[in-house]
């Protein structure tokens, strides 16, 4: 094949979705600190699956529209720094293919590689070679070399898979933190995965692709539904949107109902604001259904079979508004009131975190963190839903700051990141808000606040590695301090003690305890009974924090 | 000739029995209130004995300004015609102690000219304002030049105090603009702040000892911006007495002090709001 077709091209990206997810766990495993945490292999997973999604909403018999509707649901759906840096991937991709009438040729498909990796290095503040990164650029001058020699768009994919592929197994020598861990560079290996994709994409008939895309598929989530293959009958032809308000909404309640009204469904949200998306035939029955769960707001659907047909046309004006009169939208945000000066968007794994949060005055919690990463979708639906003129997120995890910033140019709100990488940095952050002040002043009081703060987590190597002079078994107990590994041991108790006793020093006023869902509040203060006598001094503080997968998050102030 | 100059104030300035007599300051007590038991502060209940029954009391106890005629008879008992009684309180935000006394003055039959001065604070910021009348008087001022020393005072006046629990606060209503911090789950010693006469946070601070060398560091800022000038300060405490040596102590060391740094034991008027544990600072550059 000498070009690669619009049809084709989608082809190539159902395919490496596919090989992505069958290969996630791979992935996953990669990860160089041996802790549950945010999963490269998913959360790239995740973030492909919700570019293809965005297919199903347009027209993509050109190439120019699919890779831009394909860049727009990747940026949404981009969950953790290897997703948001997919994202931009796409986006340069997308980029570089621009301007192709009608098939991409190699020369156009190596252009749109390079321009891909210049997309991923703008992207990250401080690029880091020997991730996916370096990856990205290796595959795009082997294609852009290929493509100099004539090569045509099946060469210049295997082109680049050989480069990802050498550039991949070269990160250890070029981080070194990879080659103590022993493994290769996660984002690459996925990188690698879905490059793989392509090129089976790209030399498998459509028939046999069908046979091979029928295998059972672990979806990544539940709502994650899998893109078919390029239709020609378009089913489920309303885009319906809207916000539910009221007091004791269950989304997965919510889930489970609509789940058989159409697909592409997403419903996020909270006991008090559920946000819905749903591709149906039936808004109607879709908006009944919903209205008996509370109030219903920014009500919108489009159908997407005219917008299919006449995009340009229907595109700047595609919005209704359903309400009685269109008096619903706009007498809810009367009862209101004024929005407030400055919002708070809270990103925090367990309910009594949660709660923590929320009576610190964190307007929306949104659930993730350790087991998942949100996605730059789900914080832009929690920034939209704050009834305020500018949102602060704090996001309490390494991995979702990056994501988090990514929502700064997605909403119309001023949004201000606050980069906490733990939830007692989100804590001590809370501690400087002041209600009546800027976001900018805000954010820059919080920011210096988390100084004062340092986090220990106890939770469970995923794999066996080695850490400085530790020797880690899997299932081994961890303690770490500041995201480093400091102890391990087999009692989550035993190495939460060890932990803070390294922690705590002639300065340290306050140590808090909050035990996760695995953890008994009694466990918990037995661990203040003994430490109380050992540093009289401090005051000690035990809280239910809930979180999975961390039996404690500890910290000292 | 001119007649004499009296101050008076109340039971909230918890000002000790030596500054009292030595400045001749009257105090008209508030009252509180246990359920049916009604004590006049520091008359019929010490402040040992009523934190003490604040421990072992089941009701929770409230306060009551002095009624009108309470001011007249305190009045007529201290002045002669041709005195004036300068009468400072409580801020009018927190209590209706200011407003009795002026009910008071309009009632009075003697001559005598009663100046009721509203001191936007509480404890001994209130405590201040009252010295500040008092030597004034003893040093033989005239009484313009005395009211405008005291509204110096009242308008110069910085006060941080950090409570052990913001529930007697929140339970007796005098929360003011510090409301947003209660019914946090972690336990938050916020340190508050008096803003145009009623409670407002100053900053959320986790944990006493944090605190406490917060406060130190706000009485260096304090002191920075007021280079050239001598400092008044006084502390007060309930139930914390070497909390407050020691902050006394740090403050001798780090402010010019103009005179000693004025102690004060919270009684119940002011106790009954901000329970057992509290420290307060009050500082004004003279």
């Amino acid at each position: 094949m000498d070009a690669i077709s619009a049809i084709t091209l989608k082809n190539m990206l159902l395919v490496a979705a596919h090989n992505l997810d069958q290969q996630k766990d791979m992935v996953n495993a990669l990860n160089v600190f041996p802790v549950p945490d945010g999963d490269t292999g998913t959360n790239m997973s995740l973030t492909l699956n919700s570019a293809l999604k965005e297919l199903d909403r347009g027209d993509i018999s050109k190439i120019p529209r699919l890779t831009s509707l394909l860049a727009r649901g990747s940026l949404m759906g981009a969950r953790g720094n290897s997703g948001v840096i997919l994202s931009q991937f796409f986006r340069g991709f997308s980029d570089g293919l621009a301007d192709v009438k009608n098939d991409a040729s190699g020369e156009d498909v190596a252009r749109a590689l390079v321009s891909a990796s210049k997309t991923t290095y703008r992207a990250v503040m401080k690029p880091v070679e020997g991730t996916m990164l370096t990856v990205a650029r290796v595959a795009s001058e082997y294609a852009q070399e290929a493509s100099e020699e004539g090569a045509n768009a099946v060469d210049v994919i295997r082109a680049a898979l050989k480069g990802a592929q050498e550039s991949l197994a070269n990160t250890p020598n070029i981080l070194p933190v990879l080659k103590e861990a022993g493994v290769v560079d996660a984002g690459g290996q996925g990188l690698v995965c879905i490059f793989e994709g392509f090129l089976t994409g790209l030399t498998t008939s459509p028939e046999d692709l069908e046979e091979q895309l029928a295998q059972p598929i672990t979806p990544a989530l539940e709502e994650a539904e899998r893109p078919r293959l390029d239709q020609e009958v378009m089913v489920n032809k309303y885009c319906t949107e809207f916000i539910i308000l009221g007091d004791d909404i269950d989304p997965s309640y919510v889930r489970g109902e609509l789940e058989s009204q159409g697909d592409s469904m997403i419903v996020v949200g909270d006991a008090g604001v559920v946000k819905v998306h749903i591709h149906t035939d039936h808004p109607g029955q879709v908006l009944q259904f919903c209205s008996e769960l509370g109030n219903l707001t920014e009500i919108a659907i489009d159908n997407m079979f005219l917008q299919n047909q006449d995009f340009a046309q229907h595109s700047e004006n595609h919005h209704l508004d359903y309400g009685p009169e269109n008096a619903g939208g706009s007498s809810q945000t009367e009862a209101l009131g004024q929005p407030k000066p400055v919002g708070i968007v809270a990103v925090v794994a367990g309910e009594g975190l949660a709660e923590i949060f929320r009576s610190l005055g964190v307007d929306h919690v949104v659930t993730g963190g350790q087991t998942m990463n949100p996605s730059t979708e789900d914080l832009v639906t929690a920034v939209n839903s704050v009834h305020a003129e500018s949102v602060i997120i704090l996001p309490n995890n390494k991995n979702v700051i990056f994501s988090a910033q990514q929502v700064k140019e997605l909403v119309e709100k001023k949004v201000g990141v606050v980069p906490t990488r733990s939830a007692p940095q989100g804590i001590s952050a809370l501690m400087y808000f002041v209600a009546d002040d800027s976001l900018e002043e805000n954010v820059e009081a919080m920011e210096g606040s988390m100084r004062e703060v340092k986090t220990g987590e106890v939770t469970y190597a995923v794999r066996s590695t080695v850490a400085g002079d530790l020797q880690i078994e899997e299932r081994d107990i961890i303690g770490l301090a500041e995201g480093k590994i400091a102890v391990v041991g087999a009692s989550p108790d035993l190495v939460a003690l060890d932990l803070l006793r390294g922690m705590i020093d002639d300065q340290s006023t306050v140590i808090s305890i909050y035990f996760g869902a695995e953890k008994t509040e009694e466990e918990a203060v037995e661990l203040r009974t003994i430490l109380s006598e050992e540093y009289p001094d401090c005051e000690i503080e035990v809280y239910s924090g809930g979180q999975p997968l961390y039996y404690y998050i500890v910290s000292v102030e | 000739m001119v007649g004499k100059i009296h101050v008076v104030t109340d039971s909230g300035a918890d000002l000790s029995a030596d500054v009292r007599q030595r400045l001749g300051i009257h105090v008209v007590p508030l009252t509180v209130q246990f359920g049916d038991e009604i004590f006049k502060d520091g008359v019929e209940i010490s402040t040992a004995e009523f934190y003490a029954k604040l421990e072992s009391d089941d009701q929770m106890p409230s306060t009551c300004q002095p009624s009108p005629s309470d001011f007249v008879a305190m009045y007529e008992r201290i002045a002669q015609p041709g005195d004036t009684i300068i009468s400072v309180h409580l801020s009018s935000k927190m209590s209706g102690t200011y407003q009795s006394a002026v009910l008071a003055s309009t009632m009075l039959d003697l001559d005598v000219t009663i100046k009721a001065v509203d001191s936007k604070a509480a404890s001994m910021g209130l405590g201040l304002v009252a010295v500040t009348a008092a030597e004034g008087v003893r040093d033989g001022k005239d009484l313009d030049t005395i009211l405008a020393d005291v509204q110096h005072t009242i308008d110069s006046l910085q006060v941080y105090f950090v409570v052990d629990t913001l529930e007697y606060l929140k339970k007796n209503g005098r929360i003011g603009l510090a409301s947003a911090l209660v019914g946090t789950l972690l336990n938050i010693k916020p340190i508050l702040t008096l803003v145009d006469g009623q409670v407002a946070p100053f900053e959320k601070i986790r944990g006493k000892a944090k605190a406490l060398k917060r406060i130190q560091e706000l009485v260096e800022e304090f002191r920075g911006k007021f280079p050239d000038q001598k400092i008044r300060a006084a502390l007060s405490h309930a139930e914390n007495p070497a909390e407050a040596v020691r902050l006394a102590q740090v403050l001798s060391e780090l402010l010019p002090l103009d005179g000693e740094v004025l102690l004060g034991e919270i009684g119940s008027t002011i106790g009954v709001h901000t329970g057992p544990g509290v420290v307060a600072l009050f500082l004004y550059a003279v």
